[in-house]
């Protein structure tokens, strides 16, 4: 899957927000506001383009103190999250 | 062809066109300034339809601007006035009559409004709204849908959805509140300067109150207006209050670079004046309420 066109991350007064700002994305009319490891997580999905859960489940556990396990678990939940709001296809 | 110089928020700009152009712009007479370097320039002219790709449409206020661009990468506006029947046989037609179509450079410092003879005065506001709000939008400055007074020499701004009330709190200030002035009903220009300081202007731009006042006062508060059955008011804070000012500026946001700009300027503001949540009643006590809390 993949993070849809348009949604940018950006900070706003000191949080990490996600809005979308491209063609297609401007009616999205809500922000959504990330922890630090979903926005570490948001820019490892931009970079990598099309990207799985194992994937990034993979990055989560070289850079963050978690198990395989957990880091999957965190993954599919912030990924559920997104696709709940619609921003990944 | 004549041109003349007008400065909105200290920023100047020039619009070149026959005398009759300007006949439809007395509103930009208080602004009028010196020739000298510009942020923008527009030509009005005559003419034909350019080529283009539509991109976007937005309605907003019973018209719609459709944005698109040229092959050459100029960025088209068109302005369109709804046509008031509903009988089916107009119904393809139900995007109305173009009054205008604004080509620009990709920067916006250079534009083209083409006019059809049609809601001539609309088109020349809308283009000049559009280049003005584009052109400085890397510069700090923010187009505003809202309604502003002044009060003890600092600006209150009231912003909210089309319908809310802005301009009815506006006047219950006027009315309830001894030593407030109408500074801008409808589209007031606020601008950053290094020290993160806010001013909020006037400009020729005022909605159906015709008030197009040159003046300028350091912004004192941000007040988001909603109709409630009761008066009640809070302080928004962090993205609660840059996203009640991001709902009152328009802007093209799918252009990276005036995006950017924006974001600086929306998270300056949020950072640096009160925000406040209005919910209120169109009564005396909703605009005593609100000047208390927010001019202490």
């Amino acid at each position: 899957m993949r993070l849809k066109k348009g949604f940018v991350l950006r900070e706003v007064c000191g949080e990490r927000v996600i809005m979308g700002e491209g063609l297609g994305a401007i009616n999205f009319g809500k922000l959504l506001a990330l922890n630090e490891t979903a926005a570490w997580l948001w820019q490892q999905a931009q970079a990598m383009g099309d990207f799985t859960v194992e994937a990034l489940a993979e990055k989560l556990c070289a850079e963050y103190d978690v198990t395989a396990d957990e880091a999957k678990a965190d993954v599919k939940e912030m990924i559920a999250e997104w696709q709940k709001v619609d921003v990944v296809e | 062809m004549e041109t003349r110089y007008y400065e909105v928020a200290g920023h100047r700009f020039c619009v070149s066109g026959e005398e009759d152009v300007f006949t439809l712009m007395s509103n930009y007479e208080p602004f009028a300034c010196a020739d000298g370097e510009t942020v923008f320039a527009l030509d009005v002219e005559n003419g034909d339809a350019p080529e283009y790709v539509e991109e976007m449409r937005q309605e907003d206020e019973g018209q719609t601007i459709i944005c698109g661009h040229t092959a050459a990468g100029e960025a088209v506006f068109e302005f369109l006035r709804p046509v008031g029947s509903k009988r089916p046989e107009v119904e393809r037609h139900r995007w109305g009559v173009t009054a205008g179509w604004l080509v620009c450079s990709d920067d916006y410092s250079q534009g083209r409004l083409i006019t059809t003879g049609k809601h001539e005065k609309m088109a020349i506001d809308n283009a000049l709204m559009i280049m003005f709000a584009l052109a400085t939008a890397d510069k700090g400055t923010v187009l505003f849908h809202a309604a502003v007074v002044s009060y003890k020499n600092k600006g209150y701004m009231f912003l909210g959805p089309s319908g809310t009330g802005k301009s009815t709190h506006a006047s219950l200030w006027q009315r309830y509140i001894a030593g407030t002035a109408l500074v801008n009903d409808d589209n007031p220009v606020v601008r950053i300067s290094e020290d993160d300081t806010a001013t909020v202007y006037g400009s020729p731009w005022s909605g159906k109150t015709p008030c197009y006042r040159s003046v300028h006062y350091p912004l004192g508060g941000i007040v988001l207006l909603s109709q409630a059955p009761y008066n009640k008011i809070e302080r928004l804070n962090g993205i609660y209050a840059y996203a009640a000012l991001m709902e009152s500026i328009s802007g093209k946001r799918w252009d990276e670079r005036i995006a950017d700009g924006l974001h600086q300027t929306e998270n300056a503001l949020a950072s640096s004046i009160p925000v406040w949540h209005l919910e209120c009643l169109p009564d005396e006590e909703a605009a005593k309420l609100c000047n208390e809390t927010i001019t202490q």
